[in-house]
């Protein structure tokens, strides 16, 4: 049944996403939403909750946050926007994916057109959204209830229905972005900066009075328009149909060219908006004497640069913003601490220090530093196990380069972006912390911005050890697991009195809190050691097996 | 001349899957050797074995004397490779992919490179991925010849190649030769093999089914002898014939088909009782002969038991 048509294969190709999203997201909603009580146990918790609140206006529009709907809409204001994610990968791999593995020409000679292909994958997305959404809806309903909050099995649907009309816009944007581009790599990265940038301008309005304006060109500014979990706050049918209409322009616009161009080229632009051409007649293409085309290390340095940026931005922007902000805020968050105790003990435990101090706050928040390091080390050890699954290392390894050369000199290109990033966001950190006035250790701010890398090259460590056995989808989901299972044991085994072997076995613990106590040593150097170990048994595996495609 | 490839007794398995089975073969230096069979025969398993991308199960292999797992660092010295399957970066135009495996490799004349892009009207300033799989093959071919080794193992090289490109790649083969150095070619489009080697083997399901010149392996060959008659003539005649395969008759009977193996002597003696109008013998090709191993009639596994080496 799943192979008779274009729209049942593509959709059978989405089911783990479906429920990897769906129970992801749900569950993070049916978590706040069970967490809201603790937060609002008495009069004076819900007063600081909404003083707290107003200040992180930013996040979204606090409204009515001492309900259970309000909080969760507020808490994750933009935050849920991470699901966009999946559609902006599907929209820019939808068509130029096929093109780019040469399968578009296969299924352009079935007895079906162009508008036919399109609309099925399309189709196949939307339904998958939709699916989602009736997950989180479903999950949400349920941790509402679970609260006695005051929004019903409707408002829950509808929540899920405003997520998925979002995410489709940026789907849609991703489709029509992947019209203009050779690779869906590209389109994807573009699509990803525009919802950065439409989340930022989304902001604009809850933090410069006068500037709705601006907002409004953002399609996030209509989602926030909705608060179906707010009672009393519901639903603005016009700012749905808004989105609708926008991801139905967007999705139309780009099957329209699909249609219209050349399969595998891209859609001719104005010859105004040309890229002057570098004309190189072939016999002067070479030499070409590029320094990273000298060595695998300079080759693989070159391939790092762009999403060693990207990352270093979003590091080292996160870790200078907390430092920012986190004077502003102080305040409010200890008027909280006194009504909601809860909190108060979770940082205190997690952040191994007094929950009044803002060194205590920023050592708890710099705990997602070494999280974001070792995400990007996951991605770097899975392009690792995919270039030997696509056959990159064939030709590389027919050279006479010794394997482990090749094995280390990859992995050597990976803990130099780990230091980079380690080393920037240091120094934006302590830019930030002067400019925003903040006293801190120098000492333990180095300790806190630098004891990152040696988590980042365990989880790299780790990839590379794995993917001596696994393909890269197993590679890359089981550091994921490993991940996400080290973070709860972390951030959740604390309040729920964990032995202390058990919290051992999460990697973050031997980060410990360097902010507050200065460089575990030990435990460094113990992580150190482990990844050492790890990268020598990736390389003795990596030079006794079989080369595979 | 002495062996630059000694292969013996190697095997290689995928986990329960079969790989090769007990091959055993020499390449003389300075000779093209061919290595024929179907897809899935097991070709690019003993290639990728010999490059030290696969790890043998049992048995040796040698390049130049030294063994393809311990010393395959010294052996890709002496070596260019062409994979089956070419994988390169999408994003390096041909020109830096080019240089990027001069860098690995060391050793590359830069006139002999720009020589070879131009015998093979190749334009180094495209990005792989705008390369059709032609001009894919094309800088698969240069850079393995880029650095004049002594040995080529190329994996089905023309794959994709336009005849233009085909002919020019034989010419560079028959340098190759004349220069003294080794090609070990896998391919399963005859007529290549058949222009270029001095000695084929062909191996069926992992096995080695033969290994000799092409001359002698055109002596195992069959004939097709097609005879016109005046008048129809009874098939019965010609099939208990020594040596007749099978006989087809067409032309209401006027004309016979023989498939034929070994002398022609009698069906010559029997075709003159009858009045022959015409009579032509058509020589077997190397894609004939290689279609009899495959064909799956016993024969092949009769000429197994037989390799010749």
């Amino acid at each position: 049944m799943w192979f008779s048509s274009i729209y049942l294969k593509t959709l059978r190709d989405f089911r783990i996403a479906i429920f990897g999203w769906g129970l992801g997201i749900g569950l993070l909603m049916l978590t706040v939403l069970s967490t809201v009580s603790a937060l609002e146990s008495t009069a004076a918790a819900r007063a600081s909750l909404i003083s707290l609140a107003s200040s992180f206006s930013w996040i979204a529009e606090p409204v009515a946050v001492n309900t259970p709907g309000g909080y969760a809409t507020w808490k994750y204001g933009f935050t849920i926007l991470v699901m966009a994610l999946w559609p902006l990968l599907v929209g820019s791999r939808m068509l130029r994916a096929e093109e780019e593995r040469g399968s578009m020409d296969a299924l352009l000679s079935l007895p079906r057109g162009r508008w036919r292909v399109a609309l099925e994958k399309l189709a196949a997305m939307w339904t998958a959204l939709l699916v989602i959404a009736l997950i989180i809806a479903l999950l949400v309903f349920a941790g509402g209830a679970g609260v006695s909050a005051d929004f019903g099995l409707g408002g829950a649907l509808l929540f899920g229905l405003n997520l998925a009309l979002i995410c489709g816009v940026f789907g849609s944007i991703a489709l029509l972005v992947s019209q203009f581009t050779q690779e869906a790599g590209p389109a994807a990265g573009v699509t990803g900066g525009l919802l950065l940038l439409f989340i930022v301008v989304d902001m604009i309005h809850r933090v410069v009075p006068g500037t709705e304006w601006l907002s409004r060109l953002s399609p996030v500014y209509y989602y926030n328009l909705s608060k179906p979990l707010v009672p009393g706050y519901g639903t603005d049918p016009v700012a749905m149909l808004v989105l609708l209409g926008l991801s139905a322009l967007l999705s139309g616009t780009a099957l329209w060219l699909f249609v219209k161009r050349d399969i595998a080229r891209t859609v001719t632009l104005p010859r105004f908006l040309h890229m002057p051409e570098r004309a190189v007649r072939p016999e002067y293409a070479l030499p070409v004497n590029d320094w990273s085309l000298r060595s695998i290390y300079a080759r693989s340095m070159a391939k790092l640069v762009v999403p060693t940026f990207w990352w270093t931005v979003a590091i080292g922007g996160f870790a200078a913003w907390m430092v920012f902000i986190v004077e502003q805020t102080a305040q409010k968050l200890q008027d909280l601490y006194n009504s909601a105790p809860l909190l108060k003990d979770t940082i205190t435990k997690v952040g191994r220090g007094d929950a009044n101090t803002n060194a205590s706050i920023l050592s708890f928040l710099y705990l997602i530093l070494p999280v974001m390091l070792m995400a990007f080390a996951v991605t770097q050890a899975g392009r690792w196990a995919a270039d030997e699954e696509d056959g990159l290392h064939e030709l590389v390894l027919s050279t006479p380069q010794p394997r482990l050369r090749v094995l280390l000199s990859r992995f050597g290109a990976v803990a130099t972006a780990t230091v980079i990033i380690g080393v920037v966001t240091l120094v934006l950190t302590a830019l930030a912390a002067a400019a925003g006035g903040l006293a801190l250790d120098g000492g333990n701010l180095t300790a806190a911005t630098l004891s990152i890398i040696p988590m980042g090259l365990l989880m790299a460590a780790l990839g590379y050890l794995f993917s001596g056995w696994l393909r890269t989808a197993i590679d890359t989901g089981l550091l994921s697991f490993l991940l996400v299972i080290w973070f709860s044991i972390t951030f959740i085994g604390p309040e729920l009195n964990l032995p202390e072997g058990v919290l051992r076995l999460s990697a973050f613990y031997y980060y410990g809190t360097p902010l507050l106590h200065g460089l575990p040593l030990g435990d460094m150097l113990g992580v150190l050691a482990v990844s050492a170990m790890a990268l020598v048994l990736a390389s003795a595996r990596f030079v006794r097996k079989d080369i595979g495609r | 001349m002495p062996a630059i490839i000694e292969v013996e007794s190697l095997s290689k398995s995928y986990g329960g899957k079969r790989g090769i089975i007990d091959l055993s073969f020499q390449v003389e230096e300075g000779e093209i050797f061919g290595f024929l069979g179907p897809n899935g025969a097991g070709k690019t398993t003993t290639i990728r074995l010999l490059m030290a991308l696969l790890r043998a199960d049992s048995g040796t292999a040698r390049i130049a004397g030294m063994d393809v797992w311990e010393q395959s660092v010294e052996i890709k010295k002496l070596v260019g490779y062409l994979p089956a399957e070419l994988s390169l970066d999408p994003s390096l135009t041909g020109g830096q992919i080019l240089e990027y495996f001069g860098h690995l490799r060391g050793g590359v004349d830069q006139e002999y490179l720009k020589k070879l892009i131009a015998r093979l009207d190749f334009d180094p300033t495209r990005k792989f991925r705008q390369y059709s799989s032609g001009n894919k093959r094309k800088i698969g071919i240069i850079q393995a010849f880029m650095h004049r080794p002594r040995l080529l193992v190329l994996d089905e090289p023309t794959n994709g190649l336009d005849p233009l490109n085909q002919q020019e790649f034989d010419r560079m083969i028959k340098e190759v030769r004349a220069e003294g150095r080794t090609v070990f070619l896998s391919s399963h489009i005859l007529t290549e093999v058949e222009q270029s080697c001095s000695r084929v083997a062909i191996i069926r399901e992992g096995q080695l089914v033969r290994v000799s010149g092409v001359a002698a392996l055109k002596d195992i060959k069959r004939h097709e002898l097609t005879i016109t008659f005046a008048g129809a003539v009874p098939v019965e005649a010609f099939e208990a014939l020594q040596g007749v395969e099978s006989v087809e008759s067409v032309d209401d009977g006027h004309t016979l088909r023989l498939d034929v193996s070994g002398g022609q002597d009698a069906i010559v003696k029997a075709a003159a009782q009858y009045s022959v109008v015409t009579m032509s013998s058509h020589e077997p090709s190397l894609e004939d002969i290689f279609l009899r191993f495959y064909e799956g009639d016993g024969n092949a596994d009769r000429e197994a038991s037989h390799v010749v080496q």
